[in-house]
Parts: C-alpha cells; structure tokens; sequence
C-alpha cells in the first residue's frame, strides 16, 4: 500500500516535472532577473552596476511615470467596463438571430478582432485623417473644425478606447455568447409562464446566470488593457509622447530607445505589482458581489 | 534558432558533396527601406546578384523603419544572429559605436572597395567616423528639398524663365509668395509636415544652420543665442500656419496628397518622395513639377541633410570569415558603382564619380537640386541625435504644439533645449 502510494507520488513528480522546468525557466527565471536588472545600473545589453534602490528613487520622482500611470488607468476606465458592456448588449442582439444569419452578423463582429495592430492603425488613421478622413465629416459638425484626434490631447485617449473596443470586442462577445447559449431555456419558458416583463427575466435570469462569464470577461479585459501598448505607441509616434504616454510604453522607450536596461525594469516591476494588485482586487470584488 | 538550424543543413550539405565545388557565399542583408526607395534597393540586389550567378548571393530583408529597425539590430548583434551587412543611417553612428554595434571598416577595407575621402563630399564623410575611426560607407545623402508645382508658381509669377522659382528667398518674401499663391485660388501656399515635430525638425534645423547658429552637443544644447536662433527657425513655420499658408496638424501622408492633388503649391520633404512623382506623372497624373535646394530664408543657404550607409554589425561571438567579408565590401563597391540607378530614387549618390557623371547630369529634378550637397548640414556628432533618437522625440513632444500654435514658441524651444540638457 505504501509502496503504491510512494509509487504514484513519484509518478506525478515525473509528470509535472517538465511543466514546472519549464515555467521555471520560461516565467520565473526571467522575473527573478527582471528584478535583479531593476536593482541595478544597467544599460540594455551587457554588464551593469549595482544600484541598490537608486532606479525606484527615480521611479517615485518622475512625472512622466507619473502620467503613464494615469494614462494608463484612464485607459482601463474608458475601456474595461464600457467594453464588457457594449459586448453583452451585442452578445444579446446576436442571441436573438438564428441560422445562418446569426453566423454572418457574429461573423461581423468578429472580424476586426482578428486584425493585426497595424492593419487596425492605418485603417482608423485613414478614418479620422485631418484632411482626407471620412469621420471629419461627423466630427467637424459637432466641434465647428476638423480635429487631428492623434494630436489633440483631450481626444487622445477616448479615441484610443473606441478603437480597442471595436478591435477587441468579438472575443468578449463570443464569450457571452456561449454564456447565454448555456442559459436553459425552460427557466425563461417558466419566466414567461409567470408573466415575467422583459427587464424582469433580463435582471433577474440572464444577468445572474452570466454573471460569471461577466466576470472573466473583466478580468481578461482589465490584464490586457493595463498593458496598452500598440495602439498609442502607433498613433503618438512622432508627436507629443510624453503627454500621452502609457507604462508599457515608456518601459519600451527606456529600454530599447535611451538603451536604459536597468529603469525600464524598474517601472516594468511597478507595472508588475499594478497587475497584481488589480487582479487580485477585482477577482475578489466580483466574488464578493457574487456571494450576496 | 534559424543560425543552428543553417549550421546544421551546411555541415550536411558539406558532407553530402564532398566534392569540392566552389562554395557560394551567402550574404544577408537587412535594410529599413520601405517606399518607392525599397523598390529600386531591391531591383538593385536582384541586378547584383544576377552579376554575381557562380560566387555571391544576396539574402535582402527589409525591416521597419526607425526604433524597430534598430533595436533589432542592436540585440541580434549582441548574441551573434546580426545581419552581415546592413544600411543604416549615418546620424545613428555615434550612438550605434557607444552601442558597441558596429565593426571598424578599416583603411584596407577601403582600399579594396577602391574609395576614400576623396569620394565623398565632406559632410557624409565626416559622419561616418567617430574619434577619428570609420564605421561605415556612405551610399547616399538625402535631404530636404523644396517641390513645387510649375503650373500654380507660373500663374503667380514666381517662376522664372529657367523654369525655377524666383522670388522666394527671405522670410517675408517667402511668406508674401505664399499669399501670392492662395489669392490665386491655391487652397495652400506650402504643405508640410506640421503634426510631427520630429519631421519639422530637419526644417528647423536647416533653418537654424541658415542663420550660422549650432545645435551644440552633449550637455550643452543650443549654446548662447543659438537658442534665440532656433526660436526665429521654428516662428517661421509657426506663422505659416497661423496664417493659414500651411494646413495645420497635418500629418506625413496627407502632406504629400495635398501637393500631389494640386491642395498645395509646394511641398517641403525629403528627396525620397521623387519617386512618387515620377512615377505619378508616367500614368498622366500630376502636374508640371519640380524640386529645388531650400530657399534661402535667412543669411546663407543651408539645408539638413543625412546619408544611408552600409555598415557591418558587430555580431558578437561570430565574426566574419575572410571569405564573408570579402563578399560583403564586394557588396559594397558593386552598389556604390551602381549608385546612378539608386539616384532614381531622389537620394544625391555619395560617390562622386557618380554624381559627376553626364548620366547623372542628365537626371531631372535630381541634378537641380544635386549642388546644394556644398550646403548641407549633418546631425551633430551625439549618441542622443540622430533618426528616431532621443532629439526627434524631444522635438516631437516640444515643437509639434509650438509648431500648431497651441504653446508660445520660446517655451516651447526652451522645453526642447531643457529635455536634451536632461539626457544622460
């Protein structure tokens, strides 16, 4: 019995063992360095000096680190929740299609999620264009003249987050879709026995029943927003960076444009405890307003 | 991963024909040249290696240009996995030597390629050497000239019987030329780049040079009145839009559409963009145009001007073998000897012998604007100047607003001067 029981311990070690190796080696390993590098005087490539906590002092007194982190959050608040919302009302819109038709219409929605950054870019560059742009014609009735969106501040970051939303949109709505698709539909048969309202068997069954899915949906959003990147760094190029600048982007410039190694490990490491700290935050928000 | 994988198929293709046939050198080459420059690089490496069927092969790739390109070249370098031979911009050399990126190309190297100081015009000369050593060769100078169209310059009597526009030098006089052009029913005097202060830059930096000021150097960024001098550089520009002779925050592609669409008389950009006139004007598309040294705004003519290079990577842990790098200056003199095709592309060829010749003579736009070569300026010798370095940022983020009218100009040049005195 012992013997078995030995037996299948070491088994299960051989098995996770090549999984563990190599999170090892691909995550930790590489976290553990980044740490290391963040501690010291370091150029990008090559040997650097021990800095002790120099690079943080630094981190704490920058202003632009300090604009990339609001940025940064601005993004997320423009995006993550506004985001998850337009994709469960469309998830709901789709829902109500069928055959071929709902395949085409989730189709649709869908697509641009599959574009790479660039093609994304120049397609909206050519959209919003302060001479040529076609989205000038709705723009210049509203404000009184064309507005150049990359340039003008105030539009910098709203603009950022339509086209996200737009570019990543279908996943989340794929994910409600099958949410929904789970929903039994003898509970809404019985809603509509009771002479539930529409708004009654959207808040009271739908809504609870995806909560979940709402959820992950939050969750993936928040992590992949906070390390906004792409977009800005593409539309900001050339122009006023700094005013717009986001955290991974700066932890790009410091490293590979002013060949900074060590502080671009520094503000990759606070980016690091950001995430953290948010996911954990908002993965028990959400378990908390589940419970009650 | 692709370098072991190469070994690999090498020592068994060795060992599978042991007969000894002689070996063809491959050379890879990476290059950031994307527009209608890219096209004409390319005809040039498939015509080299035609040439070169039994003895060299070139294996070109183009990559993104600016930052990507050269973060790219920075890191393969550093684990041996580089290019072989790569163009890069000679005002991205002091930072590529601080970089320990790139290899010494020595005076027996030039001496094999049949070329020396001798070839070049001074300027591109100077800018590939740091501390006295050379670290590549240049192929080309491009800079910024003025396009104009002949057809509205005509109609608004500043073109001359020569074909070639009159009346422009001076700031006012420029400024009341541009009026002259709208009241005419020009939509725009000029176009250029007005939502990139990076780009405006290479204006305001020629126009900085025109009044004798300097950019200055490490830690000691426009010394003295140069700041003033920059100011009155980045005013004119400033006053362009203001009065509404340039169209505001516009950025590179539309510049161009503009001129092209008749939107706008003239256009200041690079020599790059003389393909897409040429070739614009083959299909019947564009109007009579041409392209000229930049006018003389203030005391003396002056434009900035830059140089793609070819240089060779530093790939550590794998230098070359005498038979790579005996390929790869072979590259090297056969494009520099070939640099009139490359002409077509707008640059002004570096090799003299080139720029000399009655074929080149014969090229238009190119031969009129070739002199100003005599005039030009190169980036200041600093590992913070350059294409896509630290400088263009700091114009990006201070001069685009000034340029826009958003922020007063001496503020907006003070914050410059103080962004690069920052660097370190």
């Amino acid at each position: 019995m012992l013997k078995t029981r030995k037996n299948e311990i070491f088994a299960a070690l051989v098995l996770i063992a090549p999984f563990v190796a190599l999170y090892g080696w691909m995550f930790i390993y590489p976290t553990i360095q980044m740490v290391h590098l963040s501690l010291m005087n370091a150029p990008l490539i090559g040997e650097g000096t021990w800095a002790g906590l120099k690079n943080y002092q630094r981190l704490f007194n920058d202003r632009i680190f300090r604009v990339a982190v609001w940025n940064t959050a601005y993004f997320v608040i423009l995006t993550v929740v506004p985001g998850t919302a337009v994709a469960l009302a469309i998830a709901l819109m789709v829902s109500r299609l069928n055959g071929w038709f709902q395949s085409i219409i989730l189709a649709m929605f869908f697509l641009p999620y599959v574009l790479p950054v660039s093609v994304v870019y120049i397609l909206w560059d050519w959209l919003f264009n302060v001479q040529f742009g076609v989205l000038q014609n709705v723009i210049q009735p509203i404000v009184g003249h064309p507005v150049n969106v990359r340039r003008t501040i105030p539009w910098f970051m709203p603009t950022m987050a339509i086209i996200t939303i737009w570019w990543t949109n279908g996943f989340s709505i794929l994910l409600f879709l099958a949410g929904l698709r789970n929903i039994s539909r003898e509970i809404y048969e019985a809603a509509e026995l009771d002479g539930a309202s529409r708004v009654q068997v959207f808040f009271r069954i739908t809504w609870p029943l995806i909560w979940p899915v709402t959820v992950l949906c939050l969750t993936i959003q928040l992590i992949l927003q906070l390390k906004i990147f792409d977009q800005v760094y593409l539309f900001s190029r050339g122009g006023r960076t700094q005013a717009t600048m986001v955290l991974v982007q700066y932890i790009f410039e410091q490293a590979f444009q002013k060949n900074n190694g060590g502080y671009a490990a520094t503000i990759a490491v606070a980016l690091f405890i950001i995430v953290v700290a948010f996911s954990v935050l908002q993965f028990q928000a959400a378990r908390i307003r589940r419970a009650t | 991963m692709r370098g072991i994988l190469g070994k690999t198929l090498a020592t068994a293709a060795l060992l599978a024909f042991t007969v000894g046939a002689q070996a063809k050198e491959t050379v890879v080459w990476w290059d950031f040249l994307g527009g209608g420059d890219g096209v004409r690089m390319k005809k040039l490496i498939e015509d080299f290696n035609n040439d070169h069927k039994d003895s060299i092969e070139i294996q070109g790739t183009t990559l993104e240009w600016g930052v990507p390109f050269y973060s790219k070249v920075q890191t393969s370098a550093a684990v041996g996995e580089g290019p072989d031979i790569m163009t890069y911009h000679s005002s991205r050399i002091p930072l590529g030597v601080s970089q320990n990126v790139l290899v010494e190309i020595t005076p027996d190297d030039m001496k094999t390629i049949g070329l020396g100081e001798a070839s070049f015009a001074k300027a591109p000369w100077e800018a590939v050497h740091v501390d006295g050593k050379q670290y590549a060769v240049p192929f080309d100078q491009h800079p910024i000239v003025l396009y104009y169209n002949k057809d509205k310059l005509a109609a608004a009597g500043l073109l001359g019987d020569d074909g070639l526009p009159k009346g422009l030098n001076g700031v006012d006089n420029f400024a009341a030329a541009l009026k002259k052009l709208q009241d005419g029913g020009t939509k725009y005097g000029l176009s250029t780049v007005t939502a990139d202060g990076s780009f405006a830059y290479r204006t305001f930096y020629s126009l900085l040079c025109q009044q004798g000021g300097t950019a200055g150097s490490d830690g000691n960024w426009l010394p003295g009145d140069n700041l003033q001098k920059m100011v009155n550089a980045v005013q004119v520009e400033a006053d362009w839009v203001k009065n509404g002779a340039t169209p505001k925050n516009t950025d590179y592609p539309s510049t161009v559409a503009l001129f092209t669409n008749g939107d706008a008389a003239m256009m200041i950009n690079g020599v790059w963009e003389v393909p897409t006139m040429v070739d614009l004007q083959k299909q019947g598309k564009l109007f009579n145009w041409g392209a000229v040294e930049l006018p003389v705004f203030f005391d003396h003519p002056c434009t900035y001007s830059d140089s793609h290079t070819f240089a060779i990577p530093n790939n550590v842990g794998k230098a070359q073998t005498p038979e790579k790098h005996a390929a790869v200056l072979e590259v090297i003199k056969w494009m520099e000897d070939h640099a009139l095709f490359w002409a077509t592309a707008g640059h002004i060829p570096a090799n003299k012998a080139v720029t000399d010749s009655a074929e080149y003579k014969a090229l238009q736009p190119q031969a009129t604007y070739a002199p100003l070569t005599a005039n030009m300026i190169y980036d200041p010798t600093s590992k913070f100047a350059g294409v896509a370095s630290p400088l263009f940022d700091a114009a990006g983020n201070s001069l685009t607003p000034a340029i826009n009218g958003e922020i007063d100009v001496t503020t907006a040049v003070t914050e410059f001067r103080d962004t690069l005195t920052d660097l370190q």
